[in-house]
C-alpha cells in the first residue's frame, strides 16, 4: 500500500461529509437593483457553449462581484475543515469575511480598503488599511489568455451534478512542474465554483474545496461582516493608510528577478507597509496567467533574532521561501510548488536602473 | 538480518508498504546502523545509479531518495552559526558522496513528515522537475518580460519545507499582502489554508523591531 491512495480517498471523504450535509444546497435569491447579483451576463439559464477559458473568466468575474454567503470544506494534507465565506459587492465597495469554523477559529475580514486578520491563538489583530485610491483586489488578477495556453492545458472534461447543480468539470492542467493545476465544478447557472481541486502535475490531488451551502443573496447586512472573536487582551498590528503603499522609494535599490520559470513575467512592483513593521517592503508579484508569486524584499536585521538562512514554509498547497541578499530579507510566496518559489526568491538581486519597460503599478 | 525485516525493507523501498509500517521502519531505521546500511545500499546508491543512467524513477520513492540528497545541505546549513551574506548559496553546493551516511538518517526525518499527502506530492515534484530542463527551461526575466528565447536552467535543490506550520506573524503579513494579486480560486485556497493551519503553541508572538503596536482597535 501506498500513501498516495490514501490521499485520493481524503477528498471522497470530505465530498461525502459535505453532502451528507442537511442543508446542503445552493440557493439564489432575486438580484436587487443596486448590486451585482442582477448581472445578466452571470444567470445564463442555457450557458453550455461557452469554451473552457470562457468558463473560467465567468467563474473569476462571479467570484469577485457576486453577493453570496456559503459553507465549504477545505480538505489538504489530511485535515478537513470547514469554514464560512461571506461575500457581498454593494455601491462598489467589495466586504469579504472568511472564517474557520473549526480549529483555530481565525477570521479574515476586508471591507473596503481595511484588512483585519483575527488570529485568536496568536491573540493577535493584523490590520492593513489601503489608500482609498488603490483597488485591493481585482484590477491585478492574473488574466487567462493565449499565453497561458502556453503552460496549461484547459478543457472541459465532463457534466456532473454536485449539490443538485449541473456543472462543467474544467482542467486546468499544468504543462510542467513549475505550477499546479485545478480541476473546478462550475456551476452552469451562476459560474460559480460548487466543487475545485489543487492538483500537481502529476493530477494527484493535494487540495479540495466543496460548498456545502451556497446562497447568493441579493442583500447581505453590514452586521454579516461583524468578527466573532472577542479581542479583549489582544495585541493590534497595523500599518497606517496613507503611506500603505505606492511606487518604490526613489533611492531604493532596483530589485529585479533574473531569471524566471516559463511563463512567469513581472506584472505589479510597489512598496507597501506591512503590519507591524516600521520600514516599507518592496513587493513584486510575477504570474503566469494562472498562478502568482509575490516577492518580499526588506532590509534584514530590522526584525533583529529571526535567522538569517534560507527557510520555506507552507501555508496549505502554497509555498515560501526566504533567503538573504546583500543584507535583505527576499521571500516569495505562492500557490506554486516549493522548488518554484525557491527558484524565484533565489534568482533576485538588486540591479541597475529598472528598464523602462518593466510593468509597475 | 532476518527474512522479514528484509522483505518490509524491500517493500518500503519499491513504496508498497503501508503508511503505519512505513514509519515504524523508519524510526526502526534511525537507531538501527545495520538497517540503516542496508537501506542505505537498497535506496541511495541504487537511485545514483539510476539516475546516472537517466532512469527515471516512479513513485514518491524517487522524491524521498531525492530529498535525503537534497536536504543535506539544508542541514548544514541551519549548524552553521555565521551565514555569509549569500547565504542561499548553501543551498546551491554539490552534495558531497561522503554526505551518504547522513543522508540515510534524513529519509527517516522525511519518511515521517511525508506522512502528509500533500508533502509527498512535492517531494515527488522536485525530483520529476529535473526531465524538463532541455524542453521547459527558466527564462532570464528581462527575456521572459519581452516574450524571446529562454535560457538554460538548473533544477533547484528541494527546500526543506515545514508542513502545517503555523504561519508567524511575518508569514501571515506576507500570505495576506499576497491574496491580494492571487486569482479568486487560488485567493480564498490561500486563506483557507492559513484559517485552518495548526494552532500556534503559546499566546501573542512578540513583534520585534519599532512597530505600530496597539492594545485595542
Amino acid at each position: 500500500m501506498s500513501r498516495r491512495p490514501l490521499g485520493r480517498k481524503a477528498p471522497l471523504l470530505g465530498l461525502a461529509l459535505t453532502c451528507s450535509l442537511a442543508g446542503s444546497a445552493v440557493a439564489e435569491e432575486p438580484a436587487a437593483p443596486g448590486t451585482s447579483a442582477q448581472s445578466p451576463a452571470l444567470t445564463h439559464p442555457t450557458a453550455h457553449e461557452y469554451a473552457p477559458a470562457q468558463w473560467l473568466q465567468r467563474m473569476n468575474d462571479a467570484l469577485t462581484t457576486r453577493n453570496y454567503d456559503g459553507t465549504f470544506t477545505h480538505w489538504h494534507g489530511g485535515r478537513l475543515e470547514m469554514l464560512r465565506i461571506i461575500h457581498r459587492v454593494q455601491n462598489g465597495v467589495v466586504s469579504e469575511r472568511l472564517v474557520s469554523l473549526d480549529g483555530s477559529g481565525r477570521e479574515f475580514i476586508r471591507t473596503g480598503q481595511s484588512l483585519v486578520c483575527y488570529l485568536p491563538d496568536r491573540r493577535t489583530v493584523l490590520v492593513e488599511q489601503h489608500t482609498a485610491h488603490e483597488p485591493l483586489v481585482g484590477l491585478h488578477f492574473p488574466a487567462v489568455n493565449d499565453q497561458t495556453a502556453s503552460f496549461y492545458d484547459i478543457r472541459e472534461i465532463g457534466h456532473t451534478r454536485v449539490n443538485r447543480r449541473d456543472t462543467h468539470i474544467i482542467e486546468v492542467a499544468p504543462k510542467d512542474e513549475y505550477r499546479y493545476g485545478y480541476r473546478l465544478w462550475i456551476d452552469g447557472n451562476t459560474s460559480m465554483p460548487i466543487k475545485s481541486q489543487l492538483c500537481d502535475a502529476h493530477g494527484t490531488v493535494i487540495e479540495q474545496v466543496v460548498f456545502a451551502s451556497l446562497a447568493l443573496a441579493a442583500h447581505i447586512p453590514d452586521s454579516a461582516f461583524k468578527p466573532d472573536v472577542s479581542t479583549e487582551g489582544f495585541q493590534w498590528l497595523r500599518n497606517d493608510a496613507p503611506q500603505a503603499a505606492g511606487p518604490p522609494p526613489a533611492n531604493s535599490l532596483p530589485w529585479n528577478a533574473m531569471r524566471l520559470p516559463p511563463g512567469f513575467r513581472l506584472t505589479v512592483r510597489s512598496a507597501q507597509t506591512l503590519p507591524g513593521s516600521a520600514n516599507p517592503v518592496d513587493h513584486m508579484v510575477f504570474t503566469d496567467g494562472f498562478a502568482s508569486v509575490s516577492v518580499f524584499i526588506e532590509v534584514q536585521g530590522v526584525r533583529a533574532g529571526q535567522p538569517s538562512v534560507p527557510q520555506s514554509a507552507t501555508v496549505g498547497s502554497s509555498s515560501a521561501f526566504s533567503t538573504v541578499v546583500d543584507g535583505h530579507k527576499i521571500t516569495a510566496v505562492g500557490e506554486v510548488p516549493p522548488a518554484t518559489v525557491q527558484f524565484i526568491a533565489t534568482q533576485v538581486q538588486a540591479q541597475g536602473p529598472v528598464s523602462a519597460g518593466t510593468p509597475t503599478r | 538480518m532476518n527474512e522479514e525485516l528484509d522483505s518490509q525493507l524491500s517493500a518500503m523501498f519499491d513504496d508498497e508498504l503501508a503508511p503505519g509500517e512505513c514509519e515504524l521502519m523508519a524510526r526502526r531505521l534511525s537507531r538501527d546502523e545495520q538497517l540503516k546500511a542496508r537501506w542505505g545500499r537498497y535506496a541511495v546508491v541504487g537511485a545514483v545509479i539510476r539516475a546516472e543512467r537517466g532512469v527515471r524513477l516512479n513513485a514518491p520513492l524517487a522524491g524521498r531518495v531525492s530529498a535525503v540528497l537534497l536536504a543535506e545541505p539544508a542541514l548544514t546549513a541551519q549548524s552553521v552559526p555565521s551565514i555569509p551574506q549569500r547565504a542561499g548559496l548553501r543551498w546551491w553546493q554539490p552534495v558531497a558522496a561522503t554526505a551518504l551516511a547522513a543522508g540515510v538518517a534524513a529519509v527517516c526525518v522525511m519518511w515521517l513528515h511525508a506522512q502528509a499527502p500533500g508533502y509527498g506530492a512535492s517531494l515527488t515534484a522536485q525530483l520529476s522537475a529535473a526531465p524538463i530542463r532541455s524542453d521547459t527551461p527558466v527564462i532570464p526575466a528581462s527575456v521572459a518580460l519581452s516574450a524571446g528565447q529562454p535560457d538554460s536552467y538548473t533544477v533547484p535543490r528541494t527546500p526543506k519545507t515545514l508542513p502545517g506550520v503555523v504561519p508567524s506573524t511575518e508569514l501571515a503579513n506576507y500570505v495576506v499582502a499576497h491574496s491580494m494579486f492571487s486569482p479568486p480560486v487560488a485567493r480564498r485556497n490561500l486563506l483557507s489554508a492559513f484559517m485552518t493551519s495548526e494552532p500556534a503553541p503559546g499566546g501573542a508572538e512578540e513583534p520585534q523591531g519599532n512597530v505600530k503596536k496597539t492594545t485595542g482597535p
